[in-house]
């Protein structure tokens, strides 16, 4: 018998936890092969490595299948594996920059929203040219957050990081952003 | 009030039609391989017994029979 491709996504999950099968799996590669593939894009621009790292993400999907708890949307597990696999991959193939400085400013946080407008008031392609020249990690979190709309809360349960964190980080990117703004284009300053 | 530009440089590119082939090539190869390492894990005493002697220094057999 054929599967059904109108049960949702974590009936699917529950179905192929108790029995693994291809064409299972295929109803749910086609339902978000085009989301992973477009995170990848996003995340890496280069149409050849989004292509491989979606193939990953989906075969280590598979794997890891009987690992999903059913405690968030299957969507939101994925999301994570595909942002975390980008993220890991990318890294690895850079070398590695002087790491963050976040743990030791922690203390006294505070919601420091400075470069928001301005860096939300940039044109398109301003943006576009100054994600190629940021960061993965800081190019990631703009993404989750202005592309996707994720929440804090949201970008914790995908980095597997604390609030203050999370928090730090997307105001270290910003701030990254916009000094790779000015660099760009030192007449808008 | 500006759009998001970030929404604006959204990629919307599908992926490559012969992306879904390789995916689902690699999952029914992993499945195989699953399938495979069960079977093999379920009668595991059994496999070791058959193809595993233990043998001392000197080449004899621990039952006493001596190897040729």
């Amino acid at each position: 018998m054929k599967p059904s491709s109108s049960i949702n996504d974590e009936e699917l999950v529950a179905e192929l936890q108790r029995h693994m099968d291809a064409d299972r799996f295929g109803i749910l590669y086609d339902r978000y092969s085009a989301k992973v593939f477009q995170k990848c894009l996003g995340m890496t621009r280069d149409r050849d490595l989004a292509k491989d790292l979606t193939h990953d993400i989906f075969l280590k999907t598979f794997v890891n299948l009987t690992k999903f708890d059913h405690r968030s949307r299957f969507g939101t597990w994925l999301y994570s594996i595909t942002y975390n696999y980008c993220l890991d991959s990318l890294r690895k193939s850079q070398r590695q920059r002087s790491q963050d400085l976040d743990e030791r400013a922690e203390e006294g946080l505070t919601d420091d929203d400075a470069y928001e407008a301005e860096l939300l008031a940039l044109k398109a392609e301003r943006i576009d040219e100054v994600l190629a020249r940021i960061d993965p990690p800081d190019r990631a979190l703009l993404l989750m957050k202005y592309q996707d709309d994720l929440s804090v809360k949201e970008i914790m349960e995908v980095l597997s990081l604390g609030e203050s964190a999370v928090k730090m980080r997307i105001m270290r990117a910003r701030e990254r952003a916009m000094q790779a703004y000015y660099a760009l284009y030192p007449e808008e300053r | 009030m500006s759009e998001n530009p970030f929404k604006i440089i959204r990629p919307t590119d599908q992926p490559p039609e012969n992306l879904r082939k390789e995916v689902m090539g690699s999952v029914k190869f992993v499945l195989l391989l699953m399938r495979f390492l069960q079977l093999f894990m379920a009668d595991y005493a059994n496999v070791l017994f058959e193809n595993v002697r233990v043998i001392g220094e000197d080449g004899e057999r621990k039952d006493g029979q001596e190897l040729r």
